[in-house]
């Protein structure tokens, strides 16, 4: 990786540019009803983006798998049904400073999109974005991406990764493509400015660092093995499963295939957010419902992101941002239920006999 | 040991209920509590951060909580509105609860924020509370604190509504409800909204379409809220739950506000008065119905 100054001037012409270019750039922006609250929104200008504010409300997500999409129109005419597939490619985007735990879910999430069958519409988007992350000095108490092995300084899924020094940005190259964004804008970067990133990009780790130690390497495997144990009766009692955490999640992926009619003859079909936490989920045309309570519903949501995923794809399905925490009505709070199933998981068993 | 923990203790020590939920301390603030110990009543709270409705968790298809056996709930006088509404709707059965009421100086508008009530602080739905002094109880504590500083926030974003056109307030929650993701997490979290099955969830025929467009988005949130109509207790667990922060306590507010001009009713919390939704008066207006 190779490292290279952008000064505040530098990164305001960048983005003038891709502007006038017509790219699409989406930034953290202040809230339209709460100023306090940041949305990643397209920008129109520079000035609107509030980039190290505060973490973002809603992940990146929506930008990549939107809360619904047209997947193909229908038409039933004489000659039978038309399909008409919509098209798969997107235009060119760029996402100015998100935060690393945001941009790594990209990355996660690609390994299911592009498993058994390649998810052309998630793929169009993937390709046609670049992105440019910024050193994470913003965790609270929610935080805890240094225990899903990540960090505010890691530049996983990045193009470039910006850390904020005298005078402007540090930029770490990752990728060729952010070398090319860079191309014109960014000059030599001096040994004093990477000293000064890295001193910055401790301390930001520091901030995030003590609110949960790094996951076990056999977590995955102990939840695997105690999928029956009774703590899943209790550990969800305050859970309404309402979803909300799955929305704002920057991993959780799953959707729901309807079809809707426009007219009697014709329609879309369409793909929607679901979630894991409604009875919905899996209730079965028969009536029956293999998870009939809370209990079971949040035990799905632990396995599949601490342990199913982890097995099928070596990849921990949390980034680490707090923002299930952060969302939930009934005050679930995840770094603190992942520390008692930690303890749990590394309670010795207890001696038997004499 | 405070009135409220002596009394939980007590009531799980004699057998009397199997749970008490009540608040107590969490990593972000107050948060909902399941006692069933009774050495566990200690952790019980009750101060200007416990925002959360309870009542949600009487809902008998909370089958986590359901299970745990016959319950005592801790509510302010407002909740309390919702559990004799679960009472109305026979969803809870008077003598199978016991309800724990705590007389209340007002809260938060978020468990997790400010240490004191101001008028920027305190919950929109204390403004003008005649509940505080709660009237539906097994047990009723403490004494009666200070009326808490009115928000006055919400009064008048009813009243910029008021003063719009038809086409502007269409225009506004056209524009706030485009936003809705359609995860029903307002309906989940709602202590009112109990059908087992909702009609957002009928496929034949499909009422409401289930994606995130305008025209459904609209519809399934205009039909939550008439279905609301003289049953919303106001407790904003659905604006809590939101993750995309619509406003939906204040499109409830606006269609409760037109109840009462309406029917002279407003959410009650005595179970025996009937709520307009399951009653009918010769005198009820309806001069709309054309």
């Amino acid at each position: 990786m190779t490292h290279r100054f952008l000064s505040h001037q530098g990164l305001a012409s960048l983005v003038a540019q891709l502007l006038a270019a017509n790219t699409r750039v989406i930034a953290p922006v202040r809230a339209k009803d709460d100023p306090q609250q940041i949305d990643y929104q397209p920008i129109h200008s520079f000035e609107e983006a509030a980039i190290g504010v505060r973490l973002p409300r809603r992940s990146l997500k929506e930008y990549f798998l939107p809360p619904t999409e047209v997947l193909l129109h229908y038409s039933q005419t004489k000659e039978g049904v038309e399909i008409r597939e919509v098209s798969t490619a997107a235009p060119p985007q760029v996402i100015l400073g998100a935060t690393p735990c945001d941009v790594a879910s990209l990355e996660v999430v690609d390994k299911v999109m592009g498993w058994d069958y390649r998810d052309e519409l998630w793929f169009g988007r993937r390709e046609a974005t670049t992105i440019v992350s910024f050193l994470c000095s913003l965790a609270d108490s929610t935080c805890f991406c240094t225990a899903v092995g990540l960090g505010p300084e890691s530049f996983r899924g990045s193009d470039l990764l910006l850390v904020p020094v005298d005078g402007g940005y540090l930029a770490n190259v990752v990728t060729s493509r952010g070398e090319a964004l860079l191309h014109g804008f960014a000059s030599e970067a001096t040994d004093a400015a990477i000293a000064a990133a890295e001193s910055s990009s401790r301390a930001a780790r520091q901030k995030v660092d003590s609110n949960l130690e790094a996951l076990p390497a056999d977590f995955g495997g102990w939840l695997a093995s105690n999928f029956d144990n009774p703590l899943w009766k209790t550990i969800a009692l305050r859970c309404h499963g309402c979803g909300a955490c799955a929305a704002v999640c920057p991993t959780c992926h799953c959707f729901d295939i309807v079809d809707e009619h426009d007219t009697a003859d014709s329609g879309v079909r369409r793909r929607n957010w679901d979630s894991c936490q409604t009875g919905l989920f899996t209730l079965h045309a028969s009536g029956h419902n293999p998870r009939q309570s809370q209990s079971e519903r949040f035990r799905q949501r632990i396995q599949h992101k601490f342990s199913i995923y982890p097995s099928r794809f070596a990849e921990i399905l949390c980034t680490g941002c707090g923002r299930c925490s952060r969302s939930c009505p009934g005050g679930m709070d995840l770094p603190k239920l992942l520390l008692e199933l930690v303890t749990l998981s590394q309670a010795k068993p207890e001696v038997s006999g004499q | 040991m405070t009135e409220l923990q002596e009394l939980a203790r007590q009531l799980l020590t004699e057998k009397t209920v199997n749970v008490v939920i009540g608040y107590e301390e969490g990593p972000r603030g107050v948060r909902p509590a399941f006692i069933t110990a009774p050495e566990q009543a200690s952790s019980l709270v009750f101060n200007i951060h416990c925002v959360q409705n309870l009542a949600a968790y009487l809902n008998p298809r909370r089958k986590q909580v359901a299970q745990l056996g016959k319950a005592a709930i801790v509510v302010k006088g407002c909740d309390a509105r919702a559990v004799a509404g679960m009472i109305r709707e026979q969803q809870v059965e008077r003598a199978n609860v016991v309800i724990i009421a705590l007389r209340c100086g007002g809260v938060l508008q978020n468990p997790g924020t400010a240490s004191e009530l101001t008028a920027e602080t305190t919950s929109v739905r204390c403004a003008g509370c005649t509940v505080r002094d709660p009237k539906l109880f097994d047990y009723v504590l403490g004494e009666l604190p200070p009326e808490p500083p009115v928000n006055t926030h919400r009064v008048e974003q009813i009243a910029a509504l008021e003063r719009m056109t038809s086409a502007e307030r269409w225009n506004f929650w056209t524009a706030q409800l485009s936003r809705c993701v359609r995860c029903h997490a307002c309906r989940e979290a709602c202590p009112m909204c109990f059908c087992v099955k909702c009609t957002a969830e009928k496929t034949q025929p499909q009422w409401i379409d289930p994606s995130s467009t305008p025209r459904a988005n609209r519809a399934w949130q205009t039909m939550r809220v008439l279905h609301q109509a003289g049953r919303c207790v106001d407790c904003l667990e659905c604006e809590r739950a939101c993750p995309e922060h619509i406003p939906l306590g204040l499109l409830a507010r606006y269609v409760a506000d037109a109840v009462e001009r309406r029917f002279d009713y407003a959410a009650s919390d005595d179970p025996s008065v009937a709520a307009p939704f399951g009653a009918y008066r010769p005198g009820d207006e309806e001069e709309f119905i054309r």
